[in-house]
């Protein structure tokens, strides 16, 4: 018998411009047991249904239309239940693990007491003796040492500590459904994969079923068995995660498969072609760091290290590494934001950091930056094509107001945006999408002879990701710009580049051809992260919980003794450490 | 695996991340409510608020061209007299000669107030813009240049919020003897820097950091252009709002050195009028106009210029809006 049964769901939102269908007609259910993955775009409902689930709706969303039951109860519709009752529902039978764990823990009580907390709300009057050891065999459960976690305090634990206690919370009542909305975005990929065996365990031993949000399909592949697929509110493809991998049949199923980039196989991007546009042919060479390192306060966050950059042949250098490993560091480094602790950071032979008012508007012409956060890098109060139209009159290219109009129209061509439809509008008007293509526009306009690109693509939806990617890659090859690609995707940073360094707790650990570095990883790191990507095909297994803890040892190890593991040459690039 | 080569097609319209909003089943009314927010800036209070300031504004405008304004002097009328249709004390009846009646000795209330509410409300709104200006130039200062000058600006403006403003304008005041209103408005102004100073440095702070700033850096945009150009744009709604609570302050603080009779000797305001009642013994003699017409004056600018602000709010934080 099923845990739980949509049918026919819709939730509307009533909006100063009119009411938003947020979910219209979806019809599913939770079997006893089974683990159902929802999958979309941000803003598809997916967190909209699972919480309508829980009747935690934020105002002013409300269920429209349709039924919510939970044959755990006497009486099974949830719509129908008081709110005192829900109050006894919630986390007894359903429970909600959320999408931050570091927002979602009390920073002033100790963990055990957290996890009291659930019990005694549902429970009343429990011995403190009862409490203690059910607290403790919850954390054990997910893989917590009660000794030393239970009377912790949060900020005392990391990321996917965090995220285990709050699987720690949903589970202590044994619910007969579990929520888990995106439990490991906030994680890097190796305790992601850590946290979320942990989750399946823990789920498997009280036999719960589980709903997964995500937007990510390779994570649902290896995680569940069954997949809906949401889009725009509606329910487009639902079935066994097999049947949707191997046969998909919604083209937005498809699309999803596909912008998940692999490791190997074909690439995405066009073939090279025949005569690559020229780089920049000087004496010096176009980017040198010379024993750079960055020290705040007793943190290290890059070790020395020394780098060559010539730049007579365009490439794409990319800089892999998972949060804290001072990859950013090094971005805004070579980007003059941010002055090295020793060392300098020379540009065809200048220092970076000395340089004359002239100079130093020379540098920004030339090096230019793709950031992470597209939403941020427009200022709400002029319409987008002041970020285009300002550096291009600044920089002294503009012949005029007709020819900046031309050359924002070319370059937004170029991009594949319509400039019509997105140049006189305002930010908050235009998809992240779209916006992080008017950034890269705004870079070609510019003609920089370097390009910064800082995770371009890790907050764009995923099927606008290889857009995006080959709009950067014609950069390098249709204009001759060198591209340091800064990345925690490995597989992204396999197609694009000509070289690859991999950064660990600021030191490179590897470094070479992708083909080498990633195609067969030397290093242990390397390796592990590798390991650690969940991939969207059914036979490279993620590994077990017992794999994914050993990998966590073995990082422990890493970090004890880092050493490079250099991969082979390109021409045109050097470094070394120190 | 296949990957559609071509870049993608160009999104026609704003692409909408949700399920686009449907206005189908609303009544009339409702989409008439939802209507009114398209446009922020028509906001009912707001509006409200700023008819009544330029309700006072418009008093003192067509005040001086349908009014004698000469009739502020002493023995102007017969002292004493009250509004039309009201009888004072000696029996005598208010007529049109003096619509909001006379004071002790003969000015004109309706004179009085033609000119003095305008008066002060300029005390108000020029101490605010001079607060204003010094706040925007220290906060831009502390939050952009940082270090020193930063622990310099906040430390002194830490220090000047928890000083008493009456106790040290009272003390000026007495000190000067007669000032004009321009003098008094400087004084005060002394005083209502602080907060903007505050919230100013605070939201560049944040700012300073944001993408769009370090794009404009990224674009070789000079201190100036991203002081001026990006940020100060973004912090409009803002400063609007802490003016116009400065002008509120000011106002009060005004209004307050008046009523001691520490205000400007010469020329009515609603807070010398006031002074001047409790003075003559208007309240021992019943001369309720007298003392009650500025009190109401005052009472419409401080509701409309809160009305002003909680409007400002909502169009600045567009959770408050209500449907």
């Amino acid at each position: 018998m099923s845990i739980l049964d949509l049918e026919n769901l819709s939730i509307d939102f009533p909006t100063s411009k009119g009411v938003v269908h947020a979910v219209t007609g979806v019809t599913l259910s939770v079997e006893k047991g089974r683990r159902v993955g929802f999958i979309g775009e941000s803003g598809s409902g997916k967190t909209t249904t699972a919480l309508a689930a829980m009747r935690m709706l934020a105002a002013p969303g409300f269920v429209s239309g349709g039924e919510i039951r939970l044959n755990a109860l006497d009486h099974p519709n949830v719509l129908d239940l008081s709110d005192e009752e829900m109050r006894q529902v919630r986390l007894s039978k359903i429970a909600y693990i959320p999408q931050g764990a570091m927002n979602s823990l009390n920073p002033i009580m100790r963990i055990e007491h957290q996890i009291w907390d659930g019990i005694v709300a549902h429970e009343g009057g429990v011995s403190e003796a009862e409490l203690k050891r059910r607290s403790n065999a919850a954390l054990e459960g997910v893989g917590l040492d009660p000794k030393i976690v239970a009377r912790l305090y949060p900020h005392e634990l990391s990321g996917g500590m965090k995220q285990r206690v709050c699987i720690a919370i949903g589970t202590c009542l044994d619910p007969h459904l579990i929520i888990a909305d995106e439990p490991t975005s906030a994680l890097d990929v190796i305790t992601q994969r850590h946290v979320m065996q942990t989750l399946r365990e823990a789920q498997a031993r009280i036999g719960a079923g589980l709903i997964l949000i995500g937007h990510d399909m390779g994570l649902m592949t290896q995680s569940v068995d069954e997949i809906a697929v949401l889009k725009k509110g509606e329910l487009v493809e639902y079935g066994p995660t097999q049947q949707i991998i191997e046969t998909p049949q919604h083209p937005y199923t498809k699309e999803l498969i596909s912008s998940v980039p692999l490791v190997g196989g074909a690439s995405f991007l066009d073939p090279a072609p025949a005569t690559p546009a020229e780089g920049e042919h000087g004496d010096d060479p176009l980017l040198e760091l010379r024993g750079v390192s960055k020290v705040y306060g007793n943190v290290t966050a890059l070790h020395p290290m020394s780098f060559r950059l010539d730049g007579a042949t365009p490439q794409i250098i990319s800089i892999v590494g998972q949060s804290g490993s001072g990859k950013s560091t090094m971005g805004s480094l070579m980007l003059g934001f941010n002055p090295p602790s020793t060392g300098e950071v020379l540009f065809k032979g200048r220092d970076v950091y000395t340089q004359s008012a002239a100079e130093k508007l020379a540098f920004r012409k030339d090096v230019q930056a793709v950031f992470q956060d597209p939403y941020a890098c427009f200022n709400p109060f002029y319409r987008v094509n002041h970020a285009l139209k300002f550096p291009f009159e600044r920089f002294g290219l503009s012949k005029g107001a007709d020819h900046t109009r031309t050359a924002m129209e070319e370059a937004c061509i170029a991009v594949g945006l319509a400039p019509e439809t997105v140049l006189d509008r305002y930010p908050h008007q235009l998809s992240g999408g779209q916006r992080q293509r008017l950034i890269v526009a705004r870079a070609l306009m510019l003609s920089p002879k370097l390009l910064i690109a800082d995770e371009p693509v890790s907050m764009v939806d995923a099927s606008l990701r290889a857009t995006i990617l080959k709009n950067i890659h014609d950069l390098k090859d249709q204009h001759g710009i060198s591209i340091l690609y800064i990345t925690h995707d490995l597989a992204t940073a396999y197609h694009v580049s000509d070289y690859v360094m991999v950064l660990y707790k600021g030191h490179v650990v590897e470094a070479g051809p992708p083909k080498e570095v990633i195609g067969d990883p030397q290093h242990a790191y390397t390796r592990l992260l590798i390991d650690s990507i969940p991939w969207p095909e059914l036979d490279r297994d993620w590994g077990s919980y017992e794999s994914a803890r050993a990998a966590l040892d073995r990082l422990a190890e890493i970090e004890t003794r880092p050493e490079t593991v250099y991969r082979g040459e390109v021409p045109g690039f050097a470094l070394s450490q120190g | 695996m296949s990957q559609d080569l071509r870049p993608a097609p160009a999104d026609t319209a704003a692409a909408p991340e949700t399920a686009a909003p449907d206005a189908t089943g609303l009544t009339a009314a409702q989409i008439k409510r939802m209507k009114r927010f398209d446009n922020p800036w028509f906001n009912p209070k707001l509006i409200w608020g700023a008819g009544l300031l330029l309700g006072i504004v418009a008093l003192g405008i067509l005040g001086r061209l349908f009014w004698d304004t000469d009739l502020v002097f002493t023995g102007a009328g017969m002292p004493r007299q009250g509004p039309v249709g009201v009888e004072n004390i000696r029996g005598q009846v208010g007529t049109w000669a003096h619509p909001l009646g006379t004071d002790v000795s003969g000015k004109d209330i309706l004179a009085l107030l033609i000119v003095g509410a305008p008066n002060t409300l300029y005390v108000g709104v020029l101490a605010s813009l001079i607060g204003m200006s010094i706040g925007i130039f220290l906060g831009f200062s502390a939050g952009f240049i940082g270090g020193r000058t930063d622990d310099v600006i906040r430390v002194g403006s830490d220090v000047m919020i928890t000083i008493p403003p009456l106790l040290i304008l009272v003390v000026v005041q007495a000190a000067f003897g007669d000032i004009t209103l321009t003098l008094m408005a400087m004084l005060i102004a002394c005083f209502v820097w602080q907060s903007p100073t505050r919230l100013i440095r605070a939201q560049v702070l944040s700012m300073r950091e944001s993408g769009y700033v370090q794009m404009a850096r990224l674009s070789g945009a000079s201190t100036g252009h991203i002081m001026f150009r990006e940020m100060l744009p973004n912090l409009v709604p803002y400063l609007f709002g802490s003016f116009i609570a400065n002008v509120t302050t000011s106002i009060v603080t005004a209004v307050g050195l008046e009523v001691l009779g520490l205000g400007p000797q010469r020329v009515p305001t609603l807070g010398r009028v006031i002074y001047d009642a409790i003075n003559s013994g208007a309240l021992i003699q019943n001369l309720w106009w007298w003392w009650g017409a500025p009190t109401i004056l005052l009472a419409v600018m401080f509701i409309g210029l809160l009305l002003i602000n909680l409007g400002l709010d909502e169009v600045s934080n567009p959770r408050l809006r209500r449907l």
